[in-house]
């Protein structure tokens, strides 16, 4: 994080400076277990204890700013091995909670917010929803042994309730196929929603909870809307 | 869908991947993420779907909570850090070098994007990836 050998104010280094965690981080051992295992080790410098350590120090700031916590993909392979138990994916996703949104780095922001907004990532009014979905069904009727088949929009009272990740009406609609088969095949009841299907919840990893919450809130309103009582949220 | 084969509700063809030596990923969100969050991995489930599916498969080596990460998650496929994100996954392509599989499974969206992605990129096109769902889809032998 620091290329250009700046140097940093450590004068005032206390953990209680990282006022956003609730609890201290300076049980860490330094073992180096974590930065070991860690496939991200040696991205620019990168690698698991250093974040460990900025948290233990109180340099929110440093931590906030760097790229370290967006090229971590906090697949918990660090803390599945660390002695001390410490939560360092939860680290992860707060440092990333703590980044003003119009830095948050990619297309994350912009994708979460058309999810506020409109209850998709990608901002895809209902109607084409629908259609694209028929289209699916469709093609799925060309095929030997599934000339009756249906896609359950909206239905009251099913079974399952299956979540659509944007991917797969957006780039990748030939995967839509593979749990429609499965649910044909078994004679399952199972239906998809036309509003707020979004799989994906991106808030996740941006840390940004209040967000995540509403896009959890909104598919267990759908279950409620259309009384499920069991949910496939494969994303 | 392990209920379905295993009750009969669904009827699978087993060699349809009798040519192809597979090769199974866990996600991290299916074992050490859900072994944390509510303390149970789901490690056995999708290689049992496999037993059920897939006449040849291997597990890759490390696997289960020891697995390495396809590199693609957490958000790294739309945080535009792309070299960063595939200079990680040159774990994953050593694993499936040593594997000898051609067909990758796993059941995430973003794994399957992620290896989509790198196998350009490390020059082993050959390799097929498919969800777990999909190897059980194709497989489905039909009702009519």
């Amino acid at each position: 994080m620091n290329n250009n050998n700046e140097i940093i104010d450590i004068s005032n280094l206390d953990s209680i400076l990282f006022k956003s965690f609730s609890f201290f981080h300076n049980f860490c051992i330094t073992c180096g277990l974590c930065s070991s295992t860690c496939p991200a080790s040696g991205i620019e410098e990168f690698d698991p204890r250093k974040i460990v350590r900025l948290v233990s120090l109180g340099l929110e700031d440093e931590a906030v700013q760097s790229k370290w916590p967006w090229v971590c993909t906090m697949c918990g392979k660090c803390e599945n091995l660390c002695p001390m138990g410490v939560d360092i994916t939860g680290i992860i996703r707060k440092i990333r909670g703590l980044r003003e949104k119009n830095k948050i780095p990619g297309i994350l922001q912009n994708g979460l917010e058309a999810a506020i907004k409109t209850g998709n990532n990608l901002s895809l009014p209902k109607e084409d929803f629908i259609y694209i979905l028929e289209d699916v069904a469709n093609e799925i009727k060309e095929e030997k042994g599934f000339e009756d088949f249906e896609v359950p929009i909206d239905k009251k009272g099913a079974n399952i309730l299956l979540t659509i990740h944007n991917k797969l009406v957006n780039t990748h609609t030939e995967d839509l196929k593979h749990w429609f088969k499965i649910f044909y095949a078994a004679n399952e009841s199972w239906t998809i929603s036309s509003e707020n299907w979004e799989g994906t919840n991106w808030a996740y990893f941006t840390g940004d909870d209040d967000s995540m919450k509403i896009l959890c809130g909104r598919i267990i309103e759908q279950m409620k809307r259309l009384e499920i009582k069991s949910l496939l949220w494969p994303e | 869908m392990l209920n379905y084969i295993e009750t009969g509700r669904i009827k699978i063809d087993k060699t349809i991947l009798n040519n192809n030596r597979v090769a199974y990923h866990d996600p991290c969100n299916y074992g050490r993420k859900s072994e944390k969050l509510f303390g149970y991995g789901y490690y056995k489930e999708p290689r049992l779907v496999l037993d059920y599916c897939v006449p040849n498969w291997v597990d890759l080596y490390p696997s289960k909570d020891n697995q390495f990460c396809c590199g693609g998650g957490g958000g790294s496929l739309t945080t535009g850090y792309n070299k960063e994100r595939i200079y990680y996954g040159r774990k994953k392509i050593e694993q499936f070098k040593a594997s000898k599989a051609d067909l990758i499974v796993t059941p995430c969206h973003s794994c399957h994007g992620q290896f989509n992605n790198i196998k350009k990129e490390y020059k082993i096109e050959y390799l097929k990836i498919k969800y777990l769902w999909e190897i059980v889809a194709d497989a489905i032998i039909s009702k009519n």
